[in-house]
């Protein structure tokens, strides 16, 4: 593992030259709430290398979430720019945003946010039904490994398998992009790393780029670079010349 | 202010939407109540301090014609307080340039002022004096209707000469807070007056020489009216006595009473509505809002609160609501209530009607509003206070969802997974969903029933003077006439068609029950009335025995087949028993009628003629009109086409003044309901439809789970509100219901069609308002806080 300088334009991912996915100048995003001011993220410059594995590390509050919802289409920067491939995000309506994450983009949260009345199966129909090339839901199900429980509602799983099926949500429309916000925050160890494996699944036979924000220093091990963030900007990059499998990282 | 009461202020403060649109509902109950009841109370104080101050008789009596010392045979009669006796003539009056048959009831008054009893009150002028027989005295709501003034002069035709009275004096009297001429369906002000002239002049004009007609008298506290009435039928038997009667018959005491039970049904009804889906509301809305503060709920416990601070707490959060319901309520109450009472007071003879409410009403009404919040508020005030802190401070389980029969029918349906949200939602919260539907149902009943009092009248309108009355001209006479007098009106230029009727006043006698009425005839093959029957279908009079209506031969207990006793009221006392042929569902009054020759032999004369129905050539009614006027035998004419144009204009004005407040008053239910459900269901389901968003859908396809929801129960309760609708208006059109008329129930298809519509909007308006919210969504600020 090596340090990297923040600006560079393109990353070796795997020693391959890869496309950007995002890129972004100066991107800032400042919370107004009353009379105070909080700066979420001053002024970032960052690119996003399609297809590969991409860890923010960083303390509470130093704008790893924030940069997470405003690339993938969920919040807007106050200034600065930010395009995915050759769109530019900051133009785009609120309707065409939708549709932006519509098209590209996948989420998983923390808390999996599942819909409660809706079973395993119908929780991943709900993407299918709108995406333009997606899988099928049984078979994101069986990606994630949970073919039998196509037809359970959320209540009547665990904690690990309600994440592996917002992850086979996420990942049921073959998103380019891939944003996890604490994926494994709420699982023990093991199921943490079935999820992390599920993850890596779709990186490795879709070619998604995976962008994870973690407090695990661990899960970094199976990034090919590492954001680490401080005060609302991207203190150093880390690149990592070999990721290991999820299996291998140390809880 | 404590703590917890600052929190209770801040969460009124936040829920203000949903707790104005309860208490909104819950005012509107509070306002109908204060409205109704105030102007119930204001109209029986109102009367009774008339009745005291004018001293309106307890029985009266109408005879053919009595000498004068039979009052103090009556006043010596046991329990009898006063005795009055006075002439009452009915009489025509004429405009110079107008054409209209106008008619007058003249009542003889004491010139010297010695009457005791139905004192008229002067609001102007003076009554009429000794040695002045054209001196008159006209009633307020004529006078006003006609433009009379004092010094002004009216012809009336009096017992078949014309007089010319000069008007001394504008006055009403407690005899005559309504009047309305016999037969008639509808009160005209302008078209039918009451007069009152000096006894000398009237005896003069109407040959009564020391004889009067009619009798009034006042009992002495304690007194059986039944045995009074007898008495006074036995004295005035040989003077052509009509039949005694009390307060509860007499026609202008009747009406009014008629109206105090219409106010009375109104109290009943409408008010028990609003509460009752105020308190729906109130469960709904707290109930959610003790669960969403759960964990606020054990952190306050284990501060050391007791259960029943907490409970007492979100007790006060009903309570606030009631508060403010009672006054908003109650203010809308006496707004409303002053319009009303200002109608009554256009319509109703009173000398003074103000509009007071005693302290007691809006203190029942509060209590009413305070008990439906607090009911409301039961069920999830006691869930707060059986909240142990641990349990509480603990997340609580997730809902459960299962694969039950909606999920089947999703299945069956092939719904989406949106359309899966939204049935399984509502299947989740049946009790919410069960109160959401009821509400709206509530509102779209609410609505129908008060509507179709509308088709009600119309469809009166339609059997009373399109198919039971086809004449143009009804012509009443002095006396009884033989048949030569319709050879007479037949005679007058443009007269079409001529037919006698005639009507006895009877005392019909079935077992333990007794009734007075009238039993009317008229030729078998009479082509200008007819007996309508409630579906429509023509009745023809029966060659044998009687034809009664529905509500007199219930109240006789009398069926088909039955025989009745039926005593004759006035001039010859006959008595005999009749067979029951047939019954007909009537409107109008209780009624029995018979064939010409039946009623002959019950009368026992040969004078079939009482009142002749004529067909007219439109173009001759000017000069057929004069030519009426001026025939000595001729009391009275009324006029078809002014009585169906009066009866119009009272259905139209009802449909713009209380159209508005049916409307506004269901849609507040309709709102109040759609509202909070739509809040309840944003609130609850914001984290799942900021995931939707998150995952691609836009707001408008996120809209629809919470839309298609409200949808789906407003379109349930659609079958559920024309059925509560049909109940409510059967219920209201049985409660308005009185010996005087009964009201038709003949809803038209088309107005269930206006109560859904006006329902939908309010539902649909509402809902989109709250789906606004649905475009502000902050997905990110929703989806960091845990569901």
């Amino acid at each position: 593992m090596r340090e990297a300088r923040t600006d560079n334009d393109h990353s070796r991912s795997g020693g391959v030259i890869s496309a950007v996915a995002f890129r972004g100048t100066g991107l800032t995003k400042i919370y107004r709430t009353g009379d105070t001011q909080v700066h979420a993220l001053r002024g970032v410059d960052f690119t996003v290398v399609a297809g590969e594995i991409l860890v923010l590390l960083g303390p509470s509050g130093s704008g790893k979430s924030t940069f997470l919802n405003i690339i993938g289409g969920l919040d807007r920067p106050s200034s600065g720019s930010l395009t995915y491939e050759d769109l530019e995000l900051t133009d785009l309506s609120e309707h065409d945003l939708t549709r932006f994450r519509r098209a590209h983009i996948g989420f998983i949260f923390q808390f999996y946010n599942l819909i409660p009345s809706l079973t395993a199966e119908e929780n991943v129909q709900l993407v299918t039904d709108i995406a333009t090339n997606p899988m099928s839901a049984a078979k994101a199900l069986a990606l994630v490994g949970l073919a039998d429980r196509a037809s359970h509602y959320p209540a009547q799983l665990s904690g690990g398998e309600q994440q592996r099926v917002a992850v086979a949500r996420a990942i049921a429309k073959q998103p380019s992009v891939l944003l996890c916000d604490e994926p494994t925050g709420a699982l023990d160890s093991a199921t943490g790393v079935r999820v992390l494996e599920a993850l890596e699944q779709a990186h490795r036979e879709l070619g998604t780029t995976v962008v994870i924000i973690t407090h695990n220093a661990g899960i970094a091990e199976m990034a090919h670079r590492v954001f680490h963030f401080l005060d609302g900007g991207i203190a150093r990059i880390v690149e990592n010349a070999h990721p290991i499998e999820p299996a291998e990282i140390s809880w | 202010m404590t703590a917890l009461n600052l929190k209770l202020m801040r969460d009124l403060w936040h829920m203000r939407g949903q707790a104005l649109a309860i208490a909104v509902v819950l005012a509107a109950a509070t306002a109908t109540f204060v409205l109704s009841l105030g102007v119930h109370q204001s109209l029986i104080a109102t009367r009774d301090a008339y009745y005291a101050q004018n001293h309106f008789g307890d029985i009266f009596a109408d005879m053919t014609r009595a000498p004068r010392s039979i009052i103090a045979r009556v006043s010596q009669l046991p329990g009898v307080q006063r005795a009055q006796g006075s002439i009452r003539q009915y009489a025509t009056i004429e405009f110079p340039g107008r054409v209209v048959p106008v008619r007058a009831l003249i009542n003889s008054v004491d010139e010297q002022g010695r009457d005791r009893l139905d004192l008229v009150t002067l609001r102007k002028g003076h009554m009429p004096q000794p040695g002045k027989p054209d001196q008159a005295v006209v009633d307020e709501v004529f006078a006003t209707a006609n433009n009379l003034d004092i010094n002004g002069e009216v012809d009336a035709i009096i017992y078949g000469s014309k007089q010319r009275l000069r008007i001394v004096g504008i006055g009403l009297a407690p005899n005559y807070i309504w009047a309305i001429p016999p037969g008639d369906l509808t009160a005209d002000e302008s078209r039918f007056g009451i007069f009152w002239m000096g006894t000398k002049a009237l005896e003069g004009m109407t040959d009564r020489t020391s004889a009067i007609n009619a009798l009034s008298l006042t009992l002495e506290r304690g007194t059986s009216e039944a045995n009074v009435i007898r008495a006074v039928d036995r004295l005035l038997e040989p003077y052509g006595g009509a039949g005694a009667y009390g307060r509860k018959d007499h026609v202008s005491h009747a009406f009014l009473q008629n109206e105090l039970n219409q106010l009375k049904a109104l109290t009943g009804v409408i008010p028990p509505v609003f509460l009752l889906v105020s308190a729906f509301l109130v469960y709904v809305v707290l109930t959610r809002m003790i669960g969403t503060e759960r964990t606020q709920i054990g952190l306050i416990k284990a501060f050391g609160y007791s259960d029943w601070a907490i409970g007492w707490h979100y007790l006060g959060f009903a309570l606030a609501i009631a508060c403010v319901a009672s006054v908003l309520g109650s203010v809308a109450g006496i707004w409303l209530g002053r319009g009303i009472t200002a109608i009554y007071a256009e319509s109703f003879r009173f000398p003074f009607l103000s509009f007071r409410i005693a302290l007691p009403v809006f203190l029942a009404a509060a209590g009413l509003s305070f008990a439906a919040a607090g009911l409301g508020a039961l069920g999830g005030v006691l869930n707060a206070v059986r909240l142990t802190p641990a349990v509480a401070m603990s997340p609580p389980p997730p809902p459960v969802y299962r694969a039950g029969w909606t999920e089947r029918l999703g299945t069956v349906g092939g719904f989406s997974p949106i359309g899966h949200m939204i049935v399984r939602h509502i299947a989740r919260w049946p009790a919410r969903s069960a109160v959401t539907v009821m509400g709206i149902a509530l509102s779209t009943g609410l609505l129908f029933s008060m509507m179709q009092f509308l088709d009600a009248s119309t469809s009166m309108l339609d059997t009373f003077f399109f198919r039971a009355q086809r004449q143009d001209l009804s012509v009443s006479f002095t006396d009884p006439r033989n048949a030569d007098v319709l050879d007479e009106l037949a005679r007058i230029p443009g007269v079409v068609l001529v037919e006698p009727a005639r009507g006895i006043p009877v005392e019909i006698i079935h077992g333990n029950q007794r009734t007075r009425t009238a039993i009317e005839s008229g030729p078998e093959d009479a082509q200008l009335t007819a007996r309508i029957d409630a579906d429509g279908s023509l009745v023809s009079q029966p060659a044998a025995g009687l034809l009664l209506s529905r509500h007199l031969a219930d109240k006789l207990r009398a069926r088909a087949g039955d025989r009745v006793q039926v005593d004759l009221l006035g001039g010859r006392r006959t008595s005999g028993l009749y067979p029951v042929a047939s019954i007909v569902e009537e409107y109008v009054g209780e009624r029995a009628y018979a064939s010409e020759a039946t009623l002959l032999r019950i009368a026992g004369d040969a004078a079939p003629v009482g009142v002749a129905q004529l067909r007219i050539d439109p173009a001759m009614r000017d000069p057929i009109i004069r030519e009426l006027g001026a025939m000595p035998l001729v009391l009275g004419v009324s006029e078809r086409a002014a009585a169906m144009l009066k009866f119009q204009d009272i259905i139209d004005r009802n449909i713009s003044t209380m159209l508005f407040y049916y409307i506004a008053f269901a849609s507040a239910i309709a709102i109040g309901v759609v509202y909070n459900s739509a809040r309840i269901l944003f609130s609850e389901r914001a984290h799942e439809l900021a995931t939707l968003r998150v995952l691609g859908y836009q707001s408008s396809e996120v809209g629809l789970v919470l839309l298609g929801e409200i949808a789906l129960l407003t379109i349930a309760s659609v079958p559920l509100g024309c059925l509560v609708g049909y109940g409510l208006a059967q219920l209201m059109t049985a409660m308005f219901s009185s010996d005087l008329f009964r009201l038709p129930f003949a809803p038209q298809r088309s107005t269930y069609g206006w109560a859904i519509v006006v329902v939908l909007l309010a539902a649909i308006g509402t809902a989109a308002v709250v789906s606004r919210r649905v475009f502000r969504l902050d997905m990110v600020r929703v989806l960091k806080a845990r569901d």
